[in-house]
């Protein structure tokens, strides 16, 4: 009988799992509630890359933009241009070789130290010498970064690389005399407006305000970055443990009591990858034989078919509660990106490509065929993202208006690597430098990076763009070859666009987080909502 | 069957059921939903339970009586092809199990000496780790997915089975016609075949049966951990991993019928086991 009770207490427990969800997630909400009292400081729930991560500059941490405890010399506005931060003013040569910042006077580090040239130089060099440990801040260009006084600061570049002012924009400064690189990873010392206070793997991060911050000691004294599993969340927040709840736009429809739904702009686009080269079999970057290319979307017809012909709104709608904005390109929140195309629902035009390209439904199953092969592919959603999944099942439903049969599976990031350049994947981009564009359309990146241009896109035009974009002496000169190459490749329709996703919160009714300064949010739901912690007031 | 009917009045189970007409009604009952699941799943048209994003979240109703969940499928239609599948999987995964345990049960027992003491010694080892451990181990190492887990529930299962049949194989062994076999010069695998196999066979039948619940229990717990069945396929451990997502939004339906019908099809099969055990060997209530 004993065997008889395992298998009912098991089943039972299967059955009933779901529903203790909710009761764990209240437990995990309330320990942080205690911890971070609630008349000093609030509590937030912004995902957990936060804590998967070091939090030191010089590995790489906050480089999109959103730091708290440090601060890079220049930073983005909310019109997504760069300003000065610890830099004042900035100057370039013609040759595009030397940048020169002036630096704030009067700035301390939280540790109480003054921050001078020599710290950002010591910050440059740092990473620069250790290239490995950060993948965010690509410093390859750089000669030398050297103080020319306590307030200038020179960089030589050993050729022009236009997005040098992005990576000024992305490391953060380091005290000189006080770095520690193993304490950094939980306790950086920046000039930020915040310092962390207490570090909890995995449970919290408490940050203080900083007294000595250059523009003034935050409104807010205390704010508890709380860790929760996804689920727990919401019934944390239902609970009024959080003030600050991240939430996936399924769950967007539902109500809290004492707090309201905020859904931020970002420049975050999720597309789908569709390998342009016709089947066969390549060696990739570790010497493993595989699958290059799809005999279905290396056909451009189809790709502009489906490019033109499905209808974004729909599927947000149906994915996404319809939060989010119909994306064809980079989002026009970025300087460098092309907004031209904007062909959406044009379901005649598209049939019409198809058609005239010799798919056609011979045989009345809905979906088309040429030469005996099937109008089918599959795309891979990442497992661990359930609204790529969703994002990607409501596109497969719209394409079959269209006669293509797109099916959908999920898998993890390490498969991608075999899959990724034989079918279509749903990936996330955003961020404000362009030299994404870099690794989604150079011939040169394809099979050599672990995610870069999956599609083989190969076109010696957007080649040359991408180089004179890099090489160019002035920001608009870049910027204007980042967008030709944009059209060049667009024109080829490699990645299929569907949507301009936006960042849900629930906020606390008594939290004002200062919306007019957010700037538009860069990729990784959750995190970018603190960007300007600094301002956020309670009411 | 005045004996059977007090030992089981004497245990305290009496039941009207407890009749030999009673118990095949009942074990007729039971395997005719099991069946019935089996292949309307199996034959199922996967329209049925495709995405339809225009009745997503919809509770339960006559049109939909499981409701449907995020993605607008139907989930009756989902969880029949879910438990279907955990049913195909299960089979596949008990037989093997089960071949493995009646060989090397009576090999062992049979051959004894030094393999006697290797086959125990797999035994101690497969056992002591814990099951789900050591199944999420195989099913891993396989690359998942369906052919990952039937192969780690079947690797896993045989142990209890082979002890089973080899205590009962050791008792024959000792019983005088097999001595009087032995004498006359009968080969080892001959003893196997004619004497010992057909003895063992009713042990075996309600192990095999016994193994299903296990299997499809366990082939439900790994694929809600995450390392079964990927999440795009109907499967009942995908749609409770699933339903705990929105559980906190109240689509309670999500997750309380899938459950019921996995503990439903548990329990019969339980049920069949238990009962084809009296069947079988009438006297088992005496022990």
């Amino acid at each position: 009988m004993k065997k008889t009770y395992s298998i009912v207490m098991l089943s039972i427990c299967l059955a009933l799992v779901a529903a203790m969800a909710g009761c764990s997630g209240r437990t995990g909400g309330e320990t942080s509630g205690d911890n971070a009292d609630a008349k000093d400081g609030i509590a937030v729930y912004v995902g957990t890359t936060i804590f998967s991560e070091s939090l030191d500059p010089v590995k790489g941490a906050m480089s999109y933009g959103y730091s708290f405890t440090n601060n890079a010399l220049l930073k983005v506005d909310p019109q997504s241009e760069y300003v000065g931060d610890l830099a004042t003013d900035w100057s370039v040569t013609d040759d595009a070789l030397v940048y020169t910042f002036k630096l704030r006077d009067g700035v301390r580090f939280s540790d109480g130290s003054d921050f001078t040239a020599e710290d950002v130089a010591f910050t440059y060099n740092t990473v620069k010498e250790n290239q490995a440990n950060n993948e965010n801040v690509d410093l390859t260009r750089l000669q030398s970064a050297e103080a020319l006084d306590d307030y200038t600061v020179e960089f030589t570049l050993s050729e022009p690389y236009s997005p040098f002012l992005d990576t000024a924009a992305m490391l953060g400064i380091v005290p000189s005399d006080g770095y520690d690189s193993e304490a950094f990873d939980r306790f950086p010392i920046g000039t930020g407006a915040w310092k962390v206070a207490q570090y909890d793997a995995d449970q919290q991060i408490i940050v203080e305000a900083n007294e000595d911050y250059y523009e003034g000691a935050p409104a807010i004294p205390r704010v508890a970055i709380v860790y929760l599993d996804g689920e727990a969340a919401l019934p944390a927040a239902r609970s009024g443990d959080l003030d600050i709840s991240m939430v996936t736009p399924n769950f967007a429809s539902d109500r809290i009591d004492g707090m309201r739904l905020e859904a931020f702009e970002t420049m975050d686009v999720r597309n789908i990858s569709l390998p342009v080269r016709a089947e066969t079999t390549m060696q990739n970057a570790d010497g493993d034989e595989v699958i290059v290319g799809n005999d279905v979307t290396s056909d451009v017809n189809v790709r502009k078919a489906l490019a033109i012909g499905i209808d974004r709104a729909t599927i947000i709608e149906n994915a996404f509660n319809g939060i989010g904005k119909p994306a064809f390109g980079f989002t026009d929140n970025l300087l460098w990106a092309d907004t031209e195309i904007d062909a959406d629902a044009k379901r005649d035009e598209a049939k019409g490509i198809l058609e005239a390209a010799g798919w056609i439904d011979a045989d009345g199953d809905g979906v088309r065929e040429k030469d005996g092969r099937a109008c089918a592919f599959t795309v891979y959603a990442a497992s661990s993202d359930n609204d790529r999944y969703l994002l990607a099942a409501a596109l497969s439903e719209d394409a079959k208006e269209l006669g293509v049969d797109i099916e959908v599976k999920t898998a993890s990031w390490d498969e991608f690597g075999k899959l990724q350049y034989s079918s279509g994947i749903v990936w996330g981009w955003g961020q404000y430098s362009p030299t994404v564009l870099d690794s989604l359309f150079n011939s040169g990146e394809f099979m050599k990076g672990p995610f870069s241009n999956v599609v083989g896109y190969d076109n010696a035009d957007a080649d040359a763009r991408i180089e004179a974009a890099y090489g160019a002496g002035d920001q608009a000169d870049a910027i204007e070859n980042w967008k030709e190459a944009q059209r060049i490749a667009n024109a080829d329709y490699p990645y299929l666009y569907l949507v301009n996703i936006e960042h849900c919160y629930f906020v606390s009714d008594a939290l004002d987080i200062s919306a007019e300064t957010q700037i538009p949010h860069p990729h990784g739901h959750g995190s970018p909502i603190i960007c300007n912690m600094k301002d956020w007031t309670l009411k | 069957m005045y004996d059977e009917d007090l030992a089981i009045a004497k245990n305290g189970r009496i039941s009207a059921m407890s009749t030999r007409t009673g118990l095949l009604v009942l074990i007729l009952v039971a395997s005719a939903y099991l069946l019935f699941i089996f292949f309307r799943g199996v034959f199922m048209d996967p329209e049925l339970y495709a995405s339809r994003f225009a009745d997503k979240f919809l509770a339960p109703s006559l049109a939909h009586p499981f409701g449907t969940d995020f993605t607008g499928r139907d989930m009756l239609f989902r969880s029949i092809k879910g438990l279907s599948a955990s049913l195909v999987i299960g089979l596949i995964a008990s037989v093997i199990s089960s071949v493995i345990g009646l060989v090397f049960g009576i090999a062992s027992a049979v051959v004894g000496g030094k393999f006697d003491k290797f086959i125990l010694w797999c035994i101690d080892c497969c056992m002591g780790l814990p099951h789900l451990v050591l199944l999420i181990l195989i099913s891993f190492m396989l690359g998942r997915g369906a052919f990952g887990v039937t192969i780690g529930v079947a690797l896993t299962h045989w142990p209890e089975l082979t002890r089973v049949v080899r205590a009962e194989t050791l008792q024959l062994r000792a019983a005088p016609y097999v001595l009087a076999s032995r004498r006359m010069g009968m080969s080892t695998f001959r003893i196997a075949r004619t004497h010992i196999v057909p003895h063992v066979l009713p042990v075996y039948l309600v192990g095999l049966v016994l193994l299903f619940p296990h299997a499809i229990m366990h082939e439900a717990s790994i694929t809600f951990l995450g390392f079964g069945l990927p999440p795009e396929s109907p499967a009942i451990g995908v749609i409770l991993a699933e339903s705990m997502k929105y559980i906190a939004t109240g689509k309670w339906w999500l997750a309380l019928f899938p459950g019921l019908m996995l503990l439903a099809t548990v329990l019969l099969f339980d049920l069949i086991g238990e009962n084809l055990k009296r069947l079988l060997n009438p006297t088992a209530g005496n022990e």
